[in-house]
């Protein structure tokens, strides 16, 4: 009996946890198949019969969705693969080599986060047009590296320490290099890691919206949530259109999750298990 | 030239995997990355703090320290600091006691483990953009779905305007950021949950410790090495949170919701004053470096696998 109590407890805090974060997006999303007029009326009803895909033609014809799409898709891709390669560098320096100042040098990556992008913003905006980067996409990869490598690096600390003591010395002395170590031993051990950052990266590529709104001018090199960020002042209160984007730039990134997402939650927690 | 390549290859290749220069080496791109991306920014931003300069990259004179003293003569920087404050107090607290719920649940055995752990992640998933148009029209004052529940309820007789009213916007802000927060940090959570070896507690269970003190003193302990990272990163994070505030509220009604990072990013393209802006820029890192600095000599790391901390 108290078995069955606790276990229905269990079951009702899942529920009303995944409530309270999966239901307000289903509820923007079905608002996106509603027309404008029947979103600034107050209630829960919906009708049904009147459902339709005109907020996403509006959209369509408002904005260069693939072309955000495929921007942001090149600057979440390219981040991600740059951070994961300095942060498991960074990673197996910091968790399985010795020398002296590696533990203020540890403390240094974390404590990156005090500068707030805000403060780096100004700088960092007249540096890239220094170098001529403003309007890049690579202006956008820099910056999301320098804001997820140094986290990464530390989401992929249960790994490195998991990795059994001795067996880079093992592979020494059978003759590997460091590198061939690096790659062929201690990559394939850590891969739930580096998966769990990589995914980590892309998110935070994909929806950094501050930097984006400031480096991009041109409407060609937009990513998704600043072409689409444009229309909450445009579109003030027009929601069917809004939702439609907001709809629009969620998407994408769920479809990636769906696919990914699992490795997300194992790479955080396997690396730990004992 | 040759004989320097062939030497570093060989580097490569000696054996001693664990010594210095290679550890340097491996962990000198990142830092390169770092100190380009931050610190010449960094020191370009104190400079900027003690000039006059107004519109971004137009010449500046040198006026020392008077920006601070505008700045902290200022109401309104005292008043963002302390919403800056509760900002991240605030949302520390109701996302630590939904996170910890979470992962608690997460936890367990149940069906649909895999499914709930997946997606439970999914308001921190989706842009800051979309959690934006999201939230503004659910909580309109006029046509909002929350109003509807707060007036068919009977929670207020009229409806509230959640984001427009100075008494509410600050605490909403706080709770549809927390929202966006909890379910990653549970993730951090529960892998730290994940890593407790499960004979602690049988060994409890079998001294006869009752659920809240298994909790205090084993799981609390055991996940010391995860919450202090996390506490300290957290904080920092919060602390420079920009982007759902501005796009919520921009800072409004009236400055009530305009913490540190907000007034920085309005002082600096709104009102072209870059100089007083860089000035508080300073006076938030100094602040966050000060907490961090107090954060890591008194705050208890807990034992590490890894042994860095």
């Amino acid at each position: 009996m108290g078995y069955a109590v606790r276990q229905g407890f269990r079951y009702a805090v899942v529920v009303v946890v995944l409530g309270i974060v999966i239901v307000p997006f289903l509820w923007v999303f079905l608002a996106s198949f509603r027309p404008n007029s029947e979103l600034i009326q107050q209630g829960i009803g919906i009708n049904f019969d009147t459902l339709t895909l005109d907020n996403y033609r509006d959209l369509q014809q408002a904005a260069q969705y693939f072309t955000y799409l495929a921007n942001s898709a090149i600057v979440a891709v390219s981040s991600m693969v740059v951070s994961i390669t300095l942060a498991l560098l960074a990673a197996y320096s910091v968790y399985r080599t010795r020398y002296p100042g590696r533990r203020p040098l540890y403390l240094a990556l974390i404590i990156t986060y005090v500068f707030p992008g805000v403060v780096l913003l100004i700088p960092l905006y007249q540096l890239m047009g220094k170098v001529g980067l403003i309007n890049n996409l690579l202006s956008l990869v820099i910056v999301n590296v320098t804001f997820t490598a140094p986290f990464s690096v530390w989401l992929m600390r249960g790994f490195f320490g998991a990795i059994p003591a001795g067996i880079e010395e093992a592979a020494a002395i059978d003759g590997a290099g460091r590198m061939r170590i690096l790659f062929s031993i201690v990559l394939p051990l850590t891969a739930p890691g580096i998966a769990a950052a990589a995914i980590f990266s892309f998110v935070w590529s994909w929806t950094e919206y501050m930097f984006a709104s400031a480096f991009i001018v041109d409407e060609g090199k937009k990513t998704l949530p600043v072409g689409l960020g444009a229309f909450i002042q445009q579109y003030n209160i027009d929601w069917g259109i809004l939702t439609a984007a907001a709809v629009a730039t969620a998407v994408p990134v769920i479809v990636v999750f769906a696919f990914i997402g699992r490795y997300f939650v194992e790479g955080l927690t396997a690396g730990a298990e004992k | 030239m040759k004989a320097r390549q062939t030497s570093f290859r060989a580097f490569l290749h000696d054996a001693r995997t664990g010594s210095a220069p290679f550890g340097y080496l491996l962990v000198g791109p990142l830092v390169l990355w770092l100190v380009i991306t931050i610190a010449i920014p960094l020191i370009y931003a104190v400079y900027v703090g003690f000039t006059d300069a107004g519109i971004i990259g137009t010449e500046a004179d040198f006026i020392g320290f008077e920006n601070y003293a505008t700045v902290l003569g200022d109401a309104e920087f005292r008043s963002a600091f302390g919403r800056s404050l509760i900002w991240a107090v605030g949302g520390a607290v109701v996302q630590t006691v939904l996170a910890f719920a979470t992962a608690l649940a997460l936890n367990q055995a149940f069906r649909g483990r895999r499914f709930a752990r997946t997606w439970i992640i999914l308001s921190w998933i989706i842009p800051t953009i979309v959690i934006a148009i999201l939230w503004r029209w659910m909580l309109n004052a006029s046509y909002g779905i929350a109003n509807f529940f707060v007036t068919t309820l009977g929670i207020s007789e009229t409806p509230i305007d959640f984001l427009g009213s100075p008494k509410w916007a600050l605490p909403t802000v706080i709770m549809i950021n927390a929202w966006r927060w909890f379910p990653f940090l549970a993730l951090l959570i529960l892998a730290g949950l994940q890593s407790i070896p499960g004979e602690l507690y049988e060994a409890a269970k079998v001294d006869g410790a009752n659920a809240t003190q298994r909790f205090f003193n084993i799981t609390m302990p055991q996940l010391q090495p995860v919450l202090y990272v996390v506490g300290l990163i957290g904080t920092l994070w919060a602390f420079n949170i920009f982007d759902v505030i501005w796009l919520l509220t921009q800072g409004g009604p009236s400055g009530a919701t305009q913490t540190l990072p907000v007034m920085i990013y309005d002082r600096a393209f709104n009102g072209f004053a870059m100089g007083e802006a860089s000035a508080i820029s300073v006076l938030l890192c100094a602040f966050l470096l000060i907490f961090s600095v107090l954060y890591i000599m008194f705050v208890p790391a807990g034992e590490s696998d890894t042994e860095v901390f």
